[in-house]
């Protein structure tokens, strides 16, 4: 069997708190990573208490959140997040959030590689029907990276942000498991997966 | 749209913990209900201690993997049992166990109706792709029941209990989504 945790250019890695708490401070120091990854007014938050906070999300493990952090496979560094959380079993329906906080890493596949990782784990260990997607209208680079990994364009809610003395739109994206296995699954594997 | 939660002869409810303490401690103390219904030793617990294992329950709230009814008649409104499912969300696939403590409302049906009540949840509200129950072979009135319901006797634990110093068989029986379905197409036809 194939490694489940491993892509091209990077790997999902175990979500460790004390690392990351160290990191976040750190990421969201940029606001424009900040306001690419979430519509709320961010507040900094101390080493401490992100660690405090993610200490506390790390013990209560359901199987509905699903959190890894990212490393590059070559210098095996730290670079970013990504979690999947299930909103709906009978519909068997996950949200993902993926950000890369270190920005020498932006525009250069890593974002499309993990998630082309993580839709493997949602579809292959999960067992999902469809995973869904929101990103911002100003983060144009997400987008077509989302495109890229086999996400379709599902609706908008107009002029739903106030960034910089304009409005913009949320965009809902979506990917469901058959367009997923034709994407990825050669026929004869096929069968080998399951619907 | 259909009645979720409301059979022909019963309908599924939520009894509060003082509620179902009460009946719970006259039903344990009917050594057969508890043997059809548990593997495990019957036991004595006192109201108090009943009602608190509920209350623990209730407190933690709804969770995805575990759902529970209690069962009333429709007829007298009377509270005559419950019904529990655990659902493994990753494979699409649950367990039922059911049990009517109320014995005089044995072998007349009700017990079937709760099971194609459950059945018509699990298929239409939950979407998983089975349905497993486990049953002991000195249970025949159940066997039936769940045979009336579709479900197929698909293996057995041999000589796996031991009730009255002779050893019993565990049963497993399953029913699949579509053959629930194909059964729903022929009631209608």
């Amino acid at each position: 069997m194939k490694d489940i945790f491993t892509g091209n250019l990077v790997r999902l890695s175990a979500f460790d708190p004390e690392e990351m708490s160290k990191a976040f401070p750190r990421w969201f120091q940029n606001s424009e990573y900040a306001r690419l990854l979430d519509s709320a007014a961010r507040p900094m938050r101390s080493s401490k208490a992100a660690l405090k906070w993610m200490e506390k999300e790390a013990e209560e493990i359901s199987i509905e959140n699903y959190y890894f952090s990212i490393r590059t496979l070559a210098e095996d560094k730290l670079i970013g997040e990504i979690g999947l959380d299930v909103v709906n079993w009978s519909g068997r329906d996950a949200f993902v959030g993926l950000g890369i906080g270190e920005t020498d890493y932006w525009s250069k596949g890593y974002g499309t590689d993990v998630m082309n990782v993580l839709l493997r784990y949602a579809f292959t260990e999960i067992n999902l029907k469809r995973v869904t997607l929101t990103v911002f209208e100003y983060n144009p680079r997400a987008i077509r990276s989302y495109e890229k990994a086999g996400f379709r364009h599902e609706g908008r809610l107009r002029r739903l942000l106030n960034r910089e003395g304009r409005r913009w739109d949320e965009l809902f994206m979506g990917i469901l498991r058959q367009e997923w296995l034709d994407l990825n699954v050669p026929m004869a594997a096929e069968a080998a997966v399951g619907t | 749209m259909k009645d979720l939660f409301r059979g022909e002869l019963i309908r599924f409810t939520f009894e509060e913990p003082e509620t179902r303490a009460k009946a719970e401690v006259r039903w344990q103390r009917d050594t057969e209900f508890v043997r059809l219904a548990d593997g495990d030793p019957s036991h004595l617990s006192s109201e108090k201690k009943i009602k608190e294992w509920f209350d623990q329950r209730s407190e933690r709230g709804p969770k995805s993997e575990r759902v529970s009814f209690s069962v009333r008649t429709l007829e007298e409104d009377k509270f005559i049992g419950d019904l529990g499912l655990w659902i493994d969300l990753i494979h699409s696939e649950a367990w039922v166990g059911l049990g009517i403590g109320e014995r005089e409302f044995w072998s007349k049906g009700y017990g079937t109706d709760m099971m194609k009540l459950c059945m018509q949840y699990v298929f239409t509200e939950l979407g998983v792709e089975r349905l497993s129950l486990g049953l002991f072979e000195y249970n025949p009135r159940a066997l039936r029941s769940y045979e009336k319901c579709g479900f197929r006797l698909e293996g057995r634990s041999r000589k796996e209990m031991l009730r009255e110093g002779q050893r019993y068989d565990s049963l497993w029986m399953g029913i699949l989504r579509e053959e629930w379905l194909a059964m729903q197409n022929g009631d209608q036809k």
